[in-house]
């Protein structure tokens, strides 16, 4: 089944490669946001099924969107990143985000493993 | 006697001189004791208030090298005065008599006044003023009272001649007088409790005298109630005892040039042993402990003997007595202000100590430099830590977010086309992706973001587990510590273990994180060959600056063929 995904980074160029990556696995991308605000006003209009999250936005981080997010009924959420999981120790599990992927290694497959 | 003293214009006032009423006293001394034995009153009687009278006196001009005791001074004369004017009831003429009569007992609280204000002039406390004013009030006041309705002929002023109440007015004067004793004494002795070091020395002797006289004051005036104050024997007595009171103004001055003898003893030791007690040996030769010894910097500021910065007070409960050599301020010595009443005591150390302090403030002075410089070192770091910091986030926002982007593009790329074109665009994407981990490690190695979010203890794990052979890690670090000193200890074994990979050919290495109170220690181990040295182009002693400017000791113990040790502790207090 197809599944609405909601694409949350201030790269425009990333939004676009990750939205043709995720629509060529079948997803439906319900929309883009390029910073927290964004993201979370999109989030209660088109209340999609994942958010693939980057966690530096120029707002807030995007930890704080993640745990804002989960709620009961609320998206899974991937956070990303072009640093490693690593570089943030034990903040990517407080979180409460489904999982984290390193944008070099973005692709449909890991994307599924973890909001599957 | 006068003759021989000389006197300066500006101390040329009754009030602040003693002095100048000495040939007075002595002329009305021997008035006295002219009188005294025309009347027919018994020597040892004349002799009672002349030694007292002098006693007064000599107290006072001793008392001249206190320039704080003024008033104490003055009070101390005028009781000299006062107690020999009262002899004038010996005299033949009725007016000359009441007069005598109405300065009696004054003397005694113009005694009182000089205890309960002692040395200054100032009451105690309020307690004091009223004792004082008591003894006014019994002496002076009552011998007004009792002038008015005396029913002696030879009292000019008595206007209601009765006998009881006259009696009555000698009761009440008694028992008020009394009650300013009783006062005294306990005032004596809680002011006795309270006093330390200079001042205790200076008023300990006049206190204690001044205690003794209570008793036989107090006894004195119960018999006079009793039977009446015509008793010469009684009278002599009391002088003899009031002694007490000019003998502890002496002894207490004598007291504190005593110690001065000490001070000069101390020269030798001052200037023998090292500076490090230099503050405790002065507080301990001029008796407060709460001396503070302040070294003055050719900038004009004040440091201690470490060469930290410090303020003089404005405080008027501390007194600052500047210490100069050839003319140069060298230090301050911050003190009790009852150091005053010792200004030789102060003088000889300040003569004696002079030379120390001086080399004790070119000491001070290096220690400031070395803080400054080390301070100013810590800056540099942080300046450039903050830097690199800028400069790793650019990195990552710029450049490597652009990379990922094209890697990704080149892989959606290469995934749509057909198969030769898909061969050069993985190609590509190969290169990318070199390039990615590439700027990753290099943006990690510029400043390590792990450190900056999860601590000391999470960025050395990571460390470790990125390190290409296996590293234990034992840590006990706690609480987060400040940014230098993570940097440091981060960089520390970063490199340490950066070393045991290219040369130690080690198969293991352990890492130790332990803190111990304000002190953070670092140990990077190996089981390799051994044999390293911080040769001047090796990473660790890159790290020269980051650790000077916190303090930190780096040591690296490595025998031939018994592995390497890098240890490194680094004060880590807040």
């Amino acid at each position: 089944m197809a599944k609405r995904v909601l694409i949350v980074d201030d790269h425009e160029p990333f939004r676009a490669v990750a939205r043709e990556l995720l629509e060529d696995a079948g997803y439906v991308v319900s929309g883009e946001a390029a910073d927290a605000a964004g993201a979370l006003a999109a989030v209660a209009v088109e209340a999609p099924d994942a958010v693939l999250l980057d966690v530096q936005l120029p707002d807030r981080d995007g930890f704080s969107v993640a745990t804002a997010l989960a709620v009961p009924g609320g998206p899974a959420v991937v956070l990303i990143s072009s640093r490693e999981a690593e570089d943030y120790g034990r903040r990517v599990e407080a979180s409460g985000a489904r999982g984290f992927i390193p944008k070099s290694r973005l692709s449909a497959a890991a994307f599924t493993a973890l909001v599957e | 006697m006068s003759s021989t003293v000389v006197i300066s214009p500006e101390t040329r006032n009754v009030l602040r001189d003693p002095v100048l009423l000495v040939p007075a006293i002595v002329g009305a001394g021997l008035a006295i004791g002219w009188l005294g034995a025309d009347t027919g009153v018994s020597g040892t009687r004349v002799a009672a208030d002349l030694a007292l009278a002098w006693a007064l006196m000599a107290a006072s001009l001793v008392a001249l090298e206190r320039t704080r005791w003024r008033r104490s001074r003055a009070l101390l004369a005028a009781a000299a005065f006062v107690l020999l004017a009262a002899d004038l009831q010996w005299a033949s003429s009725h007016a000359l008599w009441t007069l005598g009569f109405l300065l009696e007992a004054l003397w005694v609280a113009l005694l009182v006044q000089v205890v309960l204000t002692f040395p200054e002039g100032r009451p105690w406390s309020r307690v004091a003023w009223v004792a004082t004013v008591g003894a006014y009030a019994a002496t002076l006041g009552g011998q007004l009272v009792g002038a008015l309705v005396l029913t002696d002929s030879r009292d000019v002023l008595s206007v209601a001649p009765y006998e009881t109440v006259a009696e009555a007015v000698d009761r009440v004067q008694g028992l008020l007088g009394i009650a300013v004793a009783l006062a005294l004494l306990f005032l004596l002795v809680r002011r006795l409790l309270v006093l330390r070091g200079a001042a205790r020395r200076a008023q300990a002797p006049l206190l204690v005298a001044a205690g003794l006289t209570v008793p036989a004051t107090v006894l004195w005036l119960v018999w006079v109630s009793a039977n009446g104050d015509d008793a010469p024997t009684l009278e002599t007595v009391d002088r003899a005892v009031a002694l007490l009171v000019p003998l502890g103004v002496v002894a207490g001055i004598f007291s504190s040039r005593l110690r001065r003898r000490e001070a000069s003893d101390l020269v030798v030791e001052l200037r023998a042993e090292g500076a490090a007690s230099l503050r405790e040996r002065l507080a301990r030769v001029l008796g407060d402990p709460t001396l503070e010894v302040a070294y003055r910097l050719d900038d004009g500021r004040y440091v201690d003997a470490a060469g930290e910065p410090l303020e003089l007070p404005q405080d008027p409960n501390r007194t600052v007595t500047l210490v100069r050599v050839r003319g140069e301020e060298v230090a301050a010595l911050v003190h009790d202000p009852a150091l005053l009443d010792e200004p030789a005591l102060v003088e000889s150390v300040r003569a004696t100590a002079g030379l120390v302090l001086e080399n004790e403030r070119l000491a001070a002075e290096v220690r400031a430099q070395l803080a400054e410089v080390r301070a100013s070192r810590g800056r540099i770091v942080a300046a450039a830590d903050a830097e690199r910091r800028r400069i790793e986030r650019n990195l990552h926002d710029g450049a490597q977010q652009r990379l990922v982007t094209l890697s990704l593009t080149l892989g959606l790329a290469a995934s749509r086309n057909d198969a030769a074109r898909s061969d050069v665009l993985s190609r590509a994407l190969d290169e990318v992706e070199e390039a990615i981990v590439e700027l990753r490690e290099l943006a990690r190695g510029i400043h390590p973001t792990l450190l900056r979010e999860e601590g000391l203890e999470a960025a050395v794990e990571a460390l470790a587990r990125r390190t290409p052979l296996p590293v234990t890690v034992e840590r006990s670090v706690g609480d987060r510590l400040s940014d230098p000193v993570e940097l440091a200890a981060y960089f520390v074994v970063s490199e340490a273990l950066t070393n045991v990979v290219k040369h130690a050919s080690a198969s293991k290495a352990t890492v130790r994180l332990d803190r111990e109170a304000d002190m953070l220690r670092v140990v990077v181990e190996d089981d390799g060959v051994g044999g390293a040295r911080a040769a001047a182009d090796s990473g660790l002693a890159g790290l020269r600056d980051r650790l000077e400017a916190l303090d930190a000791k780096l040591v690296i113990a490595s025998d031939a063929g018994r592995g390497t040790t890098v240890l490194a502790e680094i004060p880590c207090g807040s």
